[in-house]
């Protein structure tokens, strides 16, 4: 059997910096997954109903007793989701704290593009947004 | 001898198991999603499968940022429905077949894949949605299922070619398992969407139906995109799709189209669906 030539191993350097380069997107690469270790445990933490309860109770006691940077935990309390994502967060970690919340993913996600929710979810209903000219910083395709 | 005998791809949205479970499904927004799953419903009940080697991704909610494994696979004897922190879904345990999964594991490590085997798992709606959309509400899932859970989460995800390779050892996996079993397998996610950050929303129904055009036939084609083109042309979370390359690899040199179904939205997600045989 033969193993076809493909992208199996790109220059780890050039493959990195391609995610860069598309618009209005955080890839959870290493960097930030080594960044946000303690955010994103800390949010999976509110999977446990005994958790919840206590950061309900008191969201900045709560966060005090995790490893995480003031920044992280400004952002946390002010769920800036896509400032969360700049220093390390994963949306599906993230969902936990905005799950605790009540918000549903379309809710929460919208958040993040400017749009109220009504906005993006009538730009959901009428097909996405379009990738046109979203593809490629660089290339502005 | 165990043989592959169909192959399914789905999208795996949470929102799909909300609808499920609240008695939804025939609402104005999820009729349309739903009756494009009409047609596997009768077909799954006809092929009756022993086993489903269930390709998925986990969401945070077995796995956290503890442990990261690229390929796992489960050979408990079941698998409860996760709690992703507002309770369990109302759907049965998931019984595993840990025979055949322990044969798969040490096939596959002797195939140079180097699995990690879970015996103790909670399954999230990754895949219990692949089976309340295939099987409805059953008192009991009518079908074992091996989990294979694949990191999309984390980069580097593995690769398109990766997943085509490893989905062709499953293959052999399955041939040399000595029980007469009917298998299917599917793979799951996808397909295009965005849940982080200013682009989120992205749809590209044009992409998606190239994609769901190269997985018919006997063109390996697929295998050979690039993650950053998933990223550009299906959104960040679009990458999940390399898991259905897994199914398709498993399904041999050439497939058939069976049924098709594509949606636009369900939540921030392009539904995509679609059953394969295989040609040989």
């Amino acid at each position: 059997m033969t193993t076809p030539q493909t992208d199996a191993h790109p220059h780890i350097q050039q493959y990195l910096a391609d995610f860069d380069d598309i618009p209005g997107t955080r890839i959870y690469t290493a960097a930030r997954a080594r960044q946000g270790f303690h955010l994103n445990q800390f949010a999976m933490s509110l999977m446990k109903p005994e958790n919840r309860a206590r950061w309900k109770e008191n969201e900045a006691a709560y966060l005090a007793e995790w490893p995480i940077t003031e920044e992280q935990k400004q952002a946390v309390l002010a769920r800036d989701y896509n400032r969360l994502l700049d220093l390390g967060g994963n949306i599906y970690f993230l969902a936990k704290i905005f799950s605790t919340d009540g918000l549903s993913f379309v809710q929460a996600v919208s958040t993040m593009t400017g749009m109220t929710v009504e906005q993006y979810q009538a730009m959901m209903k009428a097909g996405g947004r379009s990738p046109e000219g979203m593809r490629s910083i660089r290339e502005k395709r | 001898m165990a043989r592959i005998t169909g192959g399914v791809a789905t999208s795996h949205v949470p929102l799909l198991g909300v609808a499920v479970d609240q008695g939804k499904t025939q609402d104005a927004y999820f009729k349309p999603i739903f009756d494009g799953y009409e047609w596997t419903r009768r077909w799954e009940a006809e092929q009756k499968p022993d086993v489903v080697i269930l390709v998925y991704n986990d969401h945070a909610s077995a796995f956290d940022m503890k442990l990261i494994p690229t390929f796992a696979i489960g050979c408990a004897e079941r698998f409860a429905p996760a709690d992703e922190g507002w309770g369990r879904r109302p759907v049965p345990d998931v019984v595993g077949h840990p025979d055949l999964a322990w044969h798969l594991a040490q096939s596959l490590i002797l195939d140079d894949f180097d699995m990690t085997i879970i015996n103790e798992m909670d399954v999230d709606h990754g895949l219990t949605v692949p089976l309340s959309m295939m099987f409805g509400t059953p008192a009991a899932w009518p079908v074992r299922v091996v989990p294979l859970a694949v990191n999309v989460v984390t980069y580097p995800v593995p690769s398109g070619n990766r997943c085509w390779l490893l989905g062709e050892a499953i293959r052999r996996g399955v041939g040399s398992f000595p029980a007469d079993l009917n298998v299917q397998v599917w793979g799951t996610g996808g397909m295009s969407h965005q849940l982080q950050g200013p682009r989120a929303g992205l749809i590209n129904a044009a992409w998606d139906n190239r994609f769901l055009d190269g997985m018919v036939g006997d063109s390996d084609a697929l295998r050979r995109i690039p993650h950053i083109e998933y990223l550009r042309e299906s959104g960040s979370e679009g990458i999940e799709l390399v898991m259905w390359l897994i199914m398709r690899g498993a399904l041999g040199r050439a497939t058939r189209s069976l049924h098709r179904h594509y949606h636009v939205p369900c939540s921030n997600t392009a539904i995509g669906h679609l059953v394969l045989a295989p040609l040989e």
